[in-house]
């Protein structure tokens, strides 16, 4: 779209196209989302080629323990298992070497939901409208998940959602690893396509809290499924970026990688559209993105600590507004840096865990989109995210999460009131009858949330408030 | 297309196809061992150590994390007793059971032989410096006398004057710190199986046990 194409268009018309961009956004993104942007979780598949148990690697699943992210580390290829077949030429190069157990596993989840305020009735004209849902499967993914030959390892994974009914490519990793002799140096490549998915922490977004989101069945209530809401944009990439990246873990303590990241740039595709709530309609990665990462991670007696940072730079072409064309002239300039933390006590008995990030997202909006799209030059996010959690014998626990964001205000990029603000909190009880299964009491509270990103107001209900998408789950998440 | 066309056709490709796998089948014919058979002793010690074991305890035996121990220099009829225990699951302290016994669960007797001779010719690694020597000190004073009052013998009688270990007694010298403590206080507990130590461990204290891994590791 053309700078004075932006022009021409009435004011009026122009916000209330906005408005119903907004909706159509949130529908598109919340669809495009929950297709691809679900939790990781543990995989018996490298139970079963390890033979290690499942609190080898994490301490509650998905959460990982140092011995795990070693794992990971080292491409997922930890195996007494002889090759099925193996090759080597004359010129004793390993020409193929292929596991005797391909690596698979399926992931299950099932739920049910109750919201605080049931769905106005006018969202189905002349029927009244079933708030609460009862998912069986919420979703189902199934995944190879473990070493491909001996330096070389994947996590592939395709899932199912009941809310989009379909059936998707979720979050891929695959990875080459290698150490020198002394094993003080472990490198590796990893080919992925979420950003944040690789990394072997559970601070950040893509292997990170929420372990079991919300997935209404109505698609308008999605981004309430506590990710939906504003966030960082490096976030914002899950299936929808395909990058590559080198590390290097030094010593088991200090972690360092750069990633480049890119989605094709398209004008219709929504596929290669970032799903993300960005009211002007999502858009895609200009060229590349440089992501990074540093970490310094220290383990003594049953504790592991780690301090890190990390960092993305984007440039982000918006397509304006869903489904029309981009304008490769506008370009947002986006830097997300973020600190994150982690403490965990993996005793004999119990364990504690403490992680959190806070991340700073500056944004330059384009001047050919301002003051029509975007009030502010520039615009600031904030995300602070803190959760601790104890478990008692892998058997019974849970956790409190809390999360906020705050940032500048600018109306028409976020709509409603402008501010970019939210906060909600996790409450999450959870019990463990085997190790590869979790039944689940959570409650989901939101303090606040932007009217644009509450489906109570963009539907239309009277008095919407942060607290109507107050969330009860009851869940089952197995894996095997 | 007419069906006799259609039927040269197909006789064609099947021939074309099997002149295709035939010289497939004499390219790959002279690679006798191919195909291994699935049987896990085909994974030589050497192998056994770079896929499984170097990932935790270092491709020397030296590991970094003091979650798992060092096993360089580590006398080889320890490391052979530990893996079949591992093997049989009857040692279960909690680390054994969530890494061990899943890593030791298919092997033969030659492999655990040949793992515990790759690590027990491995050079030794030489303990870290004391940074609390008078903690150190008290250690050597345990070490070498025990504490007769509490019937806890001298740890050097079993293990060797400077901790180096004697057949199914392990080396001592040089272990992490942290490994070392987690296993006495394990013992103690009476979470890790042994006939030997678990009597030894019930009488020592959490200082006792700090001051003589203080010593052990800085050898």
């Amino acid at each position: 779209m053309t700078r004075d194409h932006l022009e021409i268009r009435p004011r009026l018309a122009a916000v209330r196209l906005l408005r119903l961009a907004s909706v159509a956004t949130v529908a598109i993104g919340a669809a495009a989302l929950a297709l691809i942007s679900t939790p990781a979780q543990a995989v018996p598949s490298f139970a079963r080629q390890t033979g290690l148990a499942c609190e080898a690697c994490h301490t509650i699943p998905p959460e990982l323990t140092p011995f795990g992210r070693r794992f990971r580390l080292n491409a997922y290829t930890l195996t007494t298992r002889p090759p099925l077949v193996s090759d080597i030429d004359d010129h004793k190069r390993n020409t193929v070497w292929l596991t005797d157990l391909p690596g698979m596993s399926i992931l299950l989840q099932a739920t049910y939901d109750h919201w605080n305020r049931p769905l106005p009735d006018s969202l189905v004209p002349g029927a009244k409208s079933q708030s609460d849902d009862f998912q069986f499967p919420q979703q189902m993914s199934i995944m190879y998940a473990g070493a491909i030959s001996d330096h070389f390892g994947a996590w592939l994974q395709m899932t199912y959602l009941q809310n989009t009914g379909s059936l998707g490519i979720d979050n891929n990793d695959v990875r080459y690893s290698d150490h020198t002799a002394n094993n003080d140096w472990v490198w590796g490549v990893t080919l992925n396509n979420n950003p944040s998915f690789q990394d072997v922490w559970n601070t950040g977004e893509a292997y990170g809290i929420p372990y079991f989101p919300v997935q209404s069945l109505y698609s308008a209530t999605q981004p309430l499924g506590n990710t939906g809401m504003r966030a960082p944009i490096f976030t914002q990439f899950p299936g929808l970026a395909a990058g590559l990246g080198a590390y290097v873990w030094y010593k088991d303590s200090i972690y360092l990688e750069l990633s480049e990241y890119h989605s094709a740039k398209s004008g219709s595709a929504i596929a290669n559209e970032d799903s993300s709530n960005l009211n002007v309609g999502g858009g895609t990665i200009d060229n590349f993105a440089p992501y990074w990462r540093a970490a310094y991670e220290r383990d003594w007696g049953y504790n592991s600590a780690m301090i890190g940072t990390s960092g993305m730079y984007v440039k982000f072409v918006p397509s304006v507004f869903a489904g029309q064309t981009l304008s490769p002239g506008n370009v947002n300039r986006y830097l997300d840096l973020s600190v994150d933390w982690q403490y965990q006590y993996n005793g004999q008995h119990n364990i504690f865990t403490f992680l959190g990030h806070y991340t700073h997202e500056n944004q330059e909006n384009d001047p050919g989109l301002v003051p029509t799209y975007f009030n502010n030059s520039t615009d600031h996010l904030n995300q602070l995210q803190v959760t601790g959690e104890y478990y008692y014998n892998h058997r019974y626990g849970g956790l409190v999460s809390f999360r906020r964001a705050t940032g500048t205000t600018d109306v028409p990029f976020n709509g409603g009131t402008g501010s970019p603000a939210n906060q909600f909190e996790v409450f999450e009880l959870d019990y463990l009858p085997w190790y590869n299964a979790k039944l689940l009491l959570q409650y989901d509270l939101y303090n606040v949330v932007n009217n644009n990103q509450n489906p109570f107001f963009l539907l239309g209900a009277t008095n919407p408030k942060a607290s109507d998408n107050n969330t009860w789950v009851v869940g089952l998440w197995m894996d095997f | 297309m007419d069906g006799l066309l259609m039927g040269k056709l197909a006789v064609h490709s099947l021939f074309v196809a099997a002149l295709a796998l035939a010289a497939t089948v004499v390219r790959d014919a002279p690679a006798a061992d191919l195909v291994v058979p699935h049987d896990p002793s085909a994974l030589d010690a050497t192998m056994l150590v770079s896929n499984a074991c170097s990932k935790c305890h270092g491709a020397t035996g030296v590991s970094i994390s003091p979650l798992f121990p060092i096993l360089a220099a580590q006398q080889a009829a320890y490391i052979d007793t530990e893996l079949k225990l591992f093997r049989q699951r009857a040692r279960s302290d909690p680390h054994a059971r969530a890494f061990m016994w899943g890593i030791a669960r298919g092997l033969t007797d030659d492999q655990i032989d040949g793992v515990a001779q790759y690590f027990s010719s491995q050079p030794p690694v030489r303990g870290t410096a004391s940074r609390n020597p008078a903690l150190a000190e008290r250690g050597k004073a345990l070490f070498e006398n025990g504490v007769p009052a509490r019937e806890v013998p001298a740890c050097n009688i079993c293990h060797g004057a400077n901790a180096e270990g004697l057949g199914t007694f392990p080396r001592l010298a040089g272990q992490h710190r942290d490994y070392l403590v987690t296993q006495l206080q394990q013992f103690r507990g009476q979470l890790r199986e042994s006939e030997i130590m678990q009597p030894i461990a019930k009488n020592i204290t959490d200082d006792e046990i700090a001051a003589v891994a203080e010593y052990v590791a800085s050898k």
